[in-house]
């Protein structure tokens, strides 16, 4: 590989740091990091060893910015491997944004293919949780209304009514406890390990003023919201998650009770009513 | 008092004050002493978002003291087509948090689509200078403001420079119409790491452009056979930079200057009374100007 003239274009300049920057860089032996040192100016220190501390700075601000959204993940696997994680998933989705919230948008994905039939295969799962919080606590505010909003529903449009849940809303769900993991990860807790064979969670997760809430939910409800957050009607709410009347009642009185909701989609009016006629 | 210093006592988008950092870390004891600082500067990139408890702390911040904000991700260096999503990002922030200043960095930073999220330095020559330039207009047409650029730290001197830094970023300014962000750390450790001369350096620089002024702290490295500062922005300010502080208010007068603080952030206390150290120079400076 031909390293930069002393004249380089500034495009060929970028593109041989670039390169000299990227994660194989140090890894192959044709090494771009060593080719493109010669468009430095050295002294005491070569240009190769300047290099290596962009390239590094450039790791670690990648790995700072993976762990900052996955504390938990990184918690259960530790430091060292969570670092090994880093690297190799920036090798397969490399930062393509300025800001570094995004850059563990497809962790959890990765984690997925990364982990399957392994015994971590569950950690996707706790990093589709973390992606979930750092969703809710970036997601618009919005006001929420109080559950007597309900009441100035018409009976007769109850069923055809679908309620607007506030942005920051996500659910997650798991075959392994993984709301108990999160839990017990949090910063002050011990960390003890969690029985994964306790079973499946259903976990809503949302930021209230601020705050980030969890709430491990049953079954039953979390298909509820699941429904109603994708626009559904109360009735096709009700048919999709099994409910009884009963269960209706608590499940939106919950989801009114926790400030998930920001607005009644009531059925636009016939058309005779709407023109006045 | 100099021509620089008169004109920044008629401007002075900032008041001419120590200002703080905003970090998430500090959002509470701030929101709740509300502590002496003249004004605040946070991270654009941190307010791209619509809402969330980062937004909503800046948002009762605001109300209480004045704003910078400070990008660090656009890159306006790069060859790269300009991201001008990233740049819709920051015009979003402008408009909700109404800073008094916007300032970028003199840097490149992605490439072939991917992000090195680092503030790499750019070559000085008059190519760069007026590519440099030319993405400084479009951010500022599409802010519909002046923005500033901060000189940034290196640990890498290229060959192909034939520019002096301070010839570079005064070309820079005389074609796109910005303002410098003087970070005097920065220059320091560009004098060890590269030899850079600081006197030349703030003599050279435009004067009037001039509007705001970062101070920070570095780690010192040895590598190799050679001591390298590492801008990490995680300590004190060192008494080499303020020395260069002290000359910086005789030759630019009285300037909005930011105590910055990174990595391994202190309480806020501590920013808070390095602001005041700050603040000590800025009123002698102050008198002199009066």
């Amino acid at each position: 590989m031909s390293s930069p003239p002393e004249s380089a274009s500034l495009r060929e300049l970028q593109s041989g740091f670039a390169r000299a920057l990227r994660e194989s860089a140090s890894a192959v032996a044709d090494d771009p990091g060593a080719a493109f040192a010669s468009a430095i100016a050295g002294d005491a220190l070569p240009g190769e060893a300047r290099l290596a501390i962009y390239r590094n700075n450039s790791r670690a601000m990648f790995a700072e910015a993976l762990q900052r959204t996955y504390p938990v993940v990184r918690r259960r696997v530790g430091a060292e491997f969570f670092q090994r994680l880093a690297r190799e998933y920036r090798a397969a989705h490399p930062s393509r944004r300025g800001d570094l919230h995004w850059v563990g948008a497809a962790f959890a994905a990765w984690l997925e293919e990364r982990m399957a039939g392994t015994e971590f295969a569950w950690l996707a799962d706790l990093a589709h949780l973390e992606w979930a919080c750092e969703e809710a606590l970036l997601a618009a505010d919005a006001d929420a209304l109080p559950l007597q909003a309900l009441a100035g529903v018409p009976a007769e449009q109850l069923g055809a009514t679908a309620l607007q849940i506030v942005p920051s809303l996500r659910c997650v769900s798991s075959a392994v406890p993984v709301w108990s993991v999160w839990q017990e990860n949090q910063p002050g807790r011990a960390g003890r390990p969690i029985d994964l064979s306790l079973g499946a969670e259903y976990v809503i997760v949302h930021c209230d003023r601020g705050t980030l809430v969890l709430h491990s939910i049953p079954d039953r409800n979390f298909r509820f919201v699941r429904h109603v957050a994708a626009g559904a009607t109360l009735a096709a709410a009700l048919e999709g998650s099994a409910h009884d009347l009963e269960g209706l009642q608590r499940v939106l009185s919950w989801l009114f009770n926790e400030r998930l909701v920001a607005e009644l989609l009531t059925p636009a009016p016939a058309r005779a009513e709407a023109c006045g006629r | 008092m100099t021509e620089a210093a008169s004109s920044r006592l008629r401007s002075g988008a900032l008041p001419a004050r120590a200002g703080i950092g905003l970090r998430s870390v500090h959002h509470a004891a701030l929101l709740r002493d509300r502590p002496e600082v003249g004004w605040l500067e946070a991270h654009t990139e941190n307010y791209f978002h619509d809402g969330g408890p980062q937004a909503a702390a800046l948002e009762r911040a605001r109300e209480y003291y004045p704003l910078s904000l400070h990008g660090v991700g656009l890159a306006l260096g790069s060859v790269d087509p300009l991201d001008r999503e990233h740049l819709a990002g920051v015009r979003r922030a402008v408009d909700r948090f109404r800073p008094a200043l916007v300032s970028e960095h003199a840097c490149w930073g992605h490439h072939g689509g991917e992000h090195f999220n680092d503030l790499l330095p750019l070559p000085y020559t008059e190519e760069a200078a007026v590519h440099l330039a030319r993405r400084v207009c479009d951010a500022q047409d599409a802010l519909g403001r002046q923005i500033l650029i901060e000189n940034v730290s290196s640990y890498v001197a290229y060959r192909a420079s034939h520019l002096t830094e301070w010839q570079f970023l005064s070309a820079v300014v005389d074609r796109s119409g910005c303002g410098l962000l003087l970070d005097l750390n920065n220059a320091y450790v560009n004098s060890v790491n590269l030899g850079l001369d600081v006197e030349r350096f703030l003599s050279g620089i435009p004067a009037g452009a001039v509007q705001e002024i970062h101070l920070a702290g570095h780690l010192r490295r040895r590598i190799g056979e050679r001591d390298l500062l590492i801008d990490d922005h995680g300590s004190s300010v060192c008494e080499a930079v303020w020395g260069w502080y002290r000359r910086a208010l005789e030759l630019f007068g009285p300037v909005p200057t930011l105590i910055e603080w990174d990595t391994d952030i202190p309480e806020l206390g501590i920013l808070v009374a390095e602001a005041h150290r700050a603040e000590e120079h800025l009123r002698r400076a102050l008198e002199l100007a009066a």
